[in-house]
C-alpha cells in the first residue's frame, strides 16, 4: 500500500503544520487594520484585501459542521481499512472555512449539520501531525 | 460595457474520437484522432491549422508547444487550457478573438484525456497545492467527496430530493441511448439511482461520472475561409467565462455563470427562454442544477421544481445533454469540457442522428479546475445557426 497523502511543507505553510505538532491551531491574520481577517488556507498575502502582512496567530479550534458527507470510496487506498471517512467543512468561529475529518462519531449522534466541533491533532502515520475535529457534547 | 460580439467567426466542424472504457491508448494519439475528426468534419486538411488550443489533463510533461511539434503543425496562435472543464469553451471563446484579430484564420480546439478511476484519483490527490496539502490528507474522497459537500448543502437549503438528481440522471441516460458513442448502454431507473452503491453521501455510483478515454474537438474559422467551405457553419452567437467566484465564500452554490450571462445573452440578442438545449458541464448533477441557476435557465434554488416538471430527453421541451452528457456517455478528464460544445455542433448542424433535437440554437457550459472545496472556473456560450 502506498504511504498517505501528506502535506507538502514549505515555506508558505510551515508554522501551520509546525503548530499542529505542538498541539496548537494557528491561522494567518490580516495586519491591515481595516481588514484583520483570519486567513486559511496558508497564503503569502491577504485573499481579502491583497496586503501582505500576515501574522500567525493562535486560534480557538472551535468552529460548526458546514456540510458533511461520509466517504465510502475514499481517492486513496491507504484510507480504505477506515472508510467510511467522515469529511467535514467546518466554518470556524474565526471565520475561515476548514476541510477536514471528524472523528468518534458514534450512531447516536443523529444529523451533525451546524453542530459545535473541536480541533484534535491526530498522528497522520508519520510522526507529523493533522487537524481533525470531534464533537463538543455538552 | 457590452462586449464585442463573435461575429466573423464560425464553428465550422466538430470531431469526436471513439470513447474507450479504461486508459486505452496514449494522449497525443487520442488528441490527433479528435483533431483529424475536427478537421474532417469541417473539410479542412492537416496543414491548413494555423492556431492550435489543446487542453488534455495527461499531457505533461508535454504542452501545446510541444504538441505542435509532434504533430508536424507550424501554428501562428497557441492556447492550453488550464481550466479544467471549463477550458474546452473558454479555448472556443479565446480562439474567436484571436480569428476576429487576424492572429488566426483556422484554429483547432483540441481536448482529450486517457483515464481510468485510478489514474483520475491519482491525478486529482496532486492536482493542485490546495487540494493536495489541505484536502487529500484528510480523505476527501476526491471530487466525489468534494461534491458530496456541495450536494448536501443544496439539497438542505432548497429541499432538493435525490430523486431530483435521479431524473436527471435518469433523462441524460435516455438520450445516451441514442448515442452510439456513449459509453453506458442500459436504461438506468430511479430504482436502481436511488440504490446505488453509496460513493459520499448523499452521492451514489449513477451521481458519478465514469472516467474514461476519449477526445473532442472543435474546428473555428474565419469569415474568408468559411465562405469557400461547404459545411453548415454554426455561430457563436454570446459567451463568457469567470473565475474564483465568489472569491470568499465556497458555499454559495453559485460558480460564476451569473456574472456573465446577462451580458452573454445581451451579446446574442436571444434571451434564456429563447434556448433550445443546454449542454451543460455534469460532473455532478448538483452542478448542473446550479448552472441552470447561473445562465437564468430556472430562478436561484428552484431547480428541483423545474426538473419535476420538465422533460430533459431529446423527445422533451428542454433537452438537457442531448448525447447523454459525461454522466452517460463518460468522462474523458479534460474532454468533459469539450464533450458539450461538439454535441452542441452537432445537434446545430442536423448531424446528431436519432437523438436530433429541431434547434437554431443553445447553451453550452463548462466548469472546472477543482482546487479548495469547488471549482474555480465557469464557462458558457450561446451557440447558434444564424
Ligand atoms: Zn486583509
Amino acid at each position: 500500500m502506498s504511504s498517505r497523502p501528506s502535506p507538502r511543507v514549505n515555506e508558505i505553510n510551515r508554522p501551520f503544520w509546525e503548530a499542529c505538532n505542538d498541539g496548537k491551531l494557528v491561522l494567518q491574520r490580516c495586519l491591515s487594520s481595516k481588514c484583520a481577517q483570519f486567513v486559511y488556507y496558508p497564503r503569502v498575502c491577504c485573499p481579502h484585501c491583497g496586503g501582505g502582512d500576515l501574522q500567525w496567530t493562535e486560534v480557538s479550534g472551535r468552529g460548526r459542521i458546514l456540510s458533511y458527507t461520509a466517504v465510502h470510496r475514499p481517492q486513496h487506498e491507504s484510507f480504505y481499512p477506515e472508510a467510511p471517512i467522515q469529511f467535514i467543512a467546518v466554518s470556524l468561529n474565526e471565520g475561515p472555512l476548514m476541510y477536514s475529518r471528524l472523528l468518534e462519531l458514534s450512531s447516536d449522534d443523529g444529523d451533525v449539520l451546524d453542530r459545535a466541533v473541536q480541533v484534535v491533532f491526530v498522528d497522520h502515520g508519520n510522526g507529523d501531525k493533522v487537524p481533525f475535529f470531534k464533537l463538543v457534547r455538552d | 460595457m457590452t462586449a464585442k460580439d463573435y461575429s466573423g467567426v464560425y464553428v465550422v466542424g466538430a470531431g469526436q474520437t471513439t470513447y474507450e472504457k479504461g486508459a486505452t491508448s496514449s494522449v497525443h494519439r487520442v488528441l490527433y484522432e479528435a483533431l483529424r475528426a475536427g478537421l474532417d468534419s469541417a473539410q479542412l486538411g492537416w496543414k491548413q491549422v494555423d492556431g492550435l488550443a489543446v487542453t488534455a489533463f495527461v499531457l505533461p510533461p508535454d504542452n501545446v508547444t510541444v504538441l505542435a511539434e509532434h504533430f508536424g503543425l507550424s501554428p501562428r496562435w497557441l492556447f492550453q487550457g488550464l481550466y479544467g472543464g471549463a477550458s474546452g469553451i473558454v479555448s472556443m471563446l479565446h480562439a474567436a478573438r484571436a480569428i476576429q484579430a487576424g492572429d488566426a484564420d483556422i484554429v483547432a480546439c483540441v481536448t482529450a484525456d486517457v483515464f481510468d478511476t485510478a489514474r483520475h484519483n491519482e491525478m486529482l490527490d496532486h492536482f493542485n497545492a490546495p487540494v493536495r496539502d489541505y484536502m487529500a490528507p484528510f480523505g476527501f474522497g476526491g471530487a466525489n467527496g468534494t461534491f458530496a459537500l456541495h450536494t448536501r448543502l443544496y439539497m438542505e437549503r432548497f429541499a432538493a430530493m435525490r430523486e431530483d438528481f435521479g431524473k436527471l440522471c435518469i433523462a441524460q441516460r435516455e438520450n445516451a441511448l441514442l448515442n452510439p458513442n456513449a459509453l453506458f448502454k442500459k436504461p438506468l431507473t430511479m430504482d436502481e439511482y436511488l440504490n446505488a452503491r453509496v460513493i459520499a453521501e448523499p452521492l451514489g455510483l449513477f451521481d458519478c461520472v465514469m472516467p474514461c478515454t476519449g477526445g473532442d474537438c472543435v474546428i473555428l474559422a474565419s469569415e474568408k475561409v468559411t465562405e469557400k467551405l461547404d459545411v453548415p457553419p454554426v455561430r457563436i452567437l454570446g459567451g463568457g467565462e469567470w473565475h474564483n467566484y465568489p472569491g470568499d465564500d465556497i458555499y454559495t452554490l453559485r460558480a460564476g455563470w451569473e456574472k456573465f450571462s446577462d451580458r452573454m445573452y445581451e451579446q446574442a440578442r436571444y434571451g434564456p427562454d429563447d434556448m433550445q438545449f443546454a449542454q451543460l458541464y455534469d460532473d455532478y448533477p448538483v452542478m448542473e442544477f446550479i448552472q441552470l441557476e447561473g445562465l437564468q435557465i430556472t430562478p436561484y434554488g428552484e431547480t428541483p421544481a423545474f426538473i419535476r416538471e420538465t422533460d430533459t430527453t431529446v423527445r422533451g421541451t428542454f433537452p438537457i445533454n442531448t448525447g447523454g452528457g459525461q454522466l452517460s456517455a463518460g468522462q474523458a478528464g479534460a474532454s468533459g469540457g469539450m464533450i458539450g460544445v461538439v454535441e452542441g455542433v452537432l445537434q446545430l448542424r442536423g448531424e446528431a442522428g436519432e437523438r436530433q433535437v429541431p434547434c437554431q440554437r443553445g447553451l453550452v457550459s463548462g466548469y472546472g479546475m477543482v482546487a479548495y472545496g469547488r471549482g474555480l472556473s465557469c464557462s458558457a456560450a450561446v451557440l447558434g445557426t444564424e
